[in-house]
């Protein structure tokens, strides 16, 4: 049989186009190599999910080699199964949109012409987007609709332009300490901005309301309330989903990629046929298969004619910090609100989005505020040292774990400012290392530039006035230059030249006729915010594209 | 070869019930089953686990069976109750277990200046807290006992089958 399209990887980048293609009437097959889960299966295991990792493959089975630079150059070689650098964000139907806290935030016009609006930096490769906000705006409010946005919108210095209103689901209810946070930010001239979520508050679109778990982020969410691509999409269309699918090679004849190549769990090869094929396997694994992909036509690999597959990879920069309020300074009142669990706090600032620090002109970017994971565990480790550093144990660290746990409470913040792409920091594949399908592993090499710290430190420092307002105590943070996994995009730059860039402004490979990428690949810049709200709408974006090609 | 085999199905048995051979570098010193050690560390190092009857035993078979505990990590536990044996040998010339209370904390202490002493005590300690405060379903945590000892709830909905 052949197939209209055949999608790989079934993520927040890949479903919205089987959603729309197969509500179209269109065949469409999903190739996933994860398994599938459903809202019966997902429990809020910590064992499972937190400590033995049961979404990610084993890496002694499946790995990457990080070569991470300094800024001199020279690189230190990890090897994933061996350093545990895990870069897997969750293999199952959905992909990691299952797993994630659904912080969402709009790209700003802004962030669509970074280069033009902020100049060159040296030692980057900054370039403006091929497309503007207004061309993406339509699909950010699909997104709010078909997916699910909760929030209210607030007006300040750097909203992005709506067009509707506000959020089509109301904001989810938050914990009373949002009420200090709030008073804080008044006080020193902040705007408080209520998170948006991708975390239904009222029952819609054939899925149940959020019933405020206490662990939503890391963890699946169990009334399908939580905007994942299997819960709002795969769960809602007609398309055929195949787990247990790991696609291994691309062919290509004429300019056409002509099947997709796959493993069962027995390791059987299977062959899928299509008119379009869309690759959405996540940044890192869809540049990987590619390269993997070489042949006759494409011998360094395919829809590399222009040599740029792999390059220029990002991530988000910033860091996270955190503040702790103890009891000894609330009310009682005061401590019964902070005590409270399940609600979520849900506030962000965005007031340095752009500023200046009287030399020149800074893209800064979002603070998001959430409380600490509520991970039992995960947080009774924390306490295992004392503050000088020294290993505890016995009747004194049971002392500490309690008074820490029953008498205070940790607020933490995350820091998101643009990681710019450099030619160090991309994703190329190993010629040695395979893994259990003996297919070579990617290689991901790590690099940063000295300027995203730079802005990742200027942000902090706002949140830390922030929290010493609320009258947290043991206030510190980290702006690292260490990449999180979870937030990484680039690989397949989209852009007007064919000799610069992979695909074309539809996310079609400038190459092929019939190959699309649409996971945060195609992103040259990924803006100050996390990147699953604009991935979504420019899947749905594409998806439009691809609909508009096939009904001629 | 009939012992080759012997010993073969006895590893397989169990690893938790394995024997613990430990030396000076050329003399053996002692034998101890890893079970016996581990239990009366794992109480020295959180005594509140017993006081909330916390199995951590039964957890630790878990863990010594698990798919994603890297045979590293496995061994790692391994050799460091031979290694502590042999520091309480060192010290006070008898294996960890025969030594009195304030003594087992003395070696405690000892090997606790050694890199791989605060590695492997950091290590036993995450287990401990893993058996206390993991599903119940885990068998360590005895009627929630170690989710009460902290006002933890847990949340809902609870895991129907081990992830192992």
């Amino acid at each position: 049989m052949k197939y209209d399209i055949c999608i790989v990887g079934s993520g927040a980048g890949g479903s919205p186009i089987a959603y729309e293609l197969s509500n179209a009437g269109y065949s469409v097959v999903v190739l996933e190599k994860g398994k599938n889960y459903t809202e019966k299966e997902f429990s809020k295991d910590e064992l499972g999910v937190s400590r033995r990792d049961m979404f990610t493959p084993p890496l002694k089975e499946q790995k990457h080699i990080i070569n991470e630079y300094s800024q001199s150059g020279e690189f230190t070689r990890y090897d994933g199964a061996e350093s545990g650098w895990n870069f897997w964000n969750g293999s199952m139907v959905g992909g990691s949109s299952n797993l994630m806290s659904g912080y969402f935030h709009r790209m700003k016009p802004r962030d669509f012409k970074l280069r033009s609006s902020y100049g060159k930096i040296r030692g980057a490769n900054v370039v403006d987007w091929a497309i503007n906000y207004e061309e993406l705006e339509p699909y950010y409010e699909k997104v709010e609709r078909v997916v699910g946005v909760s929030g209210s919108a607030v007006k300040h210095k750097f909203e992005e332009p709506r067009s509707t209103k506000s959020f089509p689901y109301p904001a989810l209810q938050t914990n009373g300490v949002t009420k200090w946070f709030d008073k804080a930010c008044l006080e020193l001239g902040f705007v408080s901005i209520p998170t948006p979520r991708a975390v239904l508050s009222q029952s819609a679109n054939k899925r149940d309301a959020c019933y405020y778990s206490n662990f939503c982020g890391s963890y699946g969410c169990a009334s399908g309330a939580k905007g994942s691509a299997r819960a709002a999409l795969l769960q809602q269309c007609s398309a055929e989903v195949i787990t247990d699918a790991f696609v291994y090679k691309l062919d290509s004849k004429d300019s056409k990629v002509t099947g997709a190549h796959y493993y069962d769990e027995n390791l059987r090869s299977h062959t899928i046929s299509a008119s379009i094929f869309v690759l959405s396997a996540q940044a890192i694994e869809s540049s990987r298969l590619l390269l993997n992909s070489k042949n006759k036509e494409f011998p360094n690999g395919l829809a590399n004619s222009s040599g740029e597959v792999g390059k220029n990879l990002i991530f988000s920069a910033g860091g996270s910090g955190s503040g702790r309020f103890v009891f000894d300074k609330l009310t009682q009142t005061q401590q019964t609100e902070l005590m409270q669990t399940g609600l979520f706090f849900n506030r962000s600032l965005q007031d340095w989005y752009d500023y200046d620090d009287g030399c020149r002109k800074y893209k800064g970017g979002t603070i998001d505020f959430l409380f600490e994971h509520q991970n039992i565990i995960s947080r009774v480790n924390k306490e295992l040292y004392d503050e000088d550093g020294n290993i505890m144990w016995g009747d004194k660290l049971a002392k500490k774990i309690e008074k820490s746990l029953k008498t205070s409470r940790v607020l933490t913040f995350e820091v998101f400012n643009d990681w710019l792409p450099t030619d160090n920091c991309n994703v190329s594949v190993d010629d040695k290392q395979t893994d259990k399908y003996g297919v070579p592993v990617g290689v991901i090499n790590l690099s940063s530039h000295p300027h995203d710290l730079e802005v990742g430190e200027y942000l902090a420092k706002k949140a830390v006035e922030v929290l010493e307002e609320m009258g947290a105590v043991e206030i510190d943070y980290s702006i690292s230059a260490s990449p999180p996994p979870n937030l990484v995009a680039g690989g397949c730059r989209f852009g007007n030249d064919a000799t610069n860039s992979v695909l074309d402004k539809n996310c079609k490979a400038h190459d092929l006729d019939n190959l699309y990428v649409s996971d945060a690949s195609f992103m040259p810049t990924g803006g100050s915010v996390p990147y699953t709200w604009t991935i979504y709408a420019n899947s749905f974006r594409v998806a439009d594209i691809i609909k508009g090609r096939l009904s001629k | 070869m009939i012992s080759l085999n012997k010993r073969r199905t006895f590893l397989k048995v169990g690893f938790f019930s394995s024997a613990i051979v430990f030396t000076n570098g050329c003399d053996i010193l002692g034998v101890e089953k890893l079970s016996d050690t581990i239990k009366v560390v794992q109480n020295d190092l959180f005594p509140k686990a017993k006081e909330l009857h916390i199995n951590i035993s039964k957890y630790m078979n878990i863990i010594f069976q698990h798919s994603r505990v890297d045979e590293t990590d496995k061994e790692f536990i391994k050799n460091g109750i031979k290694w502590l044996n042999e520091e309480a040998v060192k010290m006070f010339e008898v294996p960890y277990t025969k030594l009195s209370k304030s003594k087992r904390q003395e070696v405690l202490e000892g090997i606790a200046k050694y890199r791989w002493g605060e590695n492997w005590i950091d290590n036993m300690m995450r287990y401990i807290f893993e058996a206390m405060l993991g599903d119940p379903l885990y068998s360590g945590n005895n009627e929630e006992a170690g989710w009460k000892w902290l006002g933890f709830k847990g949340g809902n909905p609870r895991p129907k089958e081990l992830y192992l």
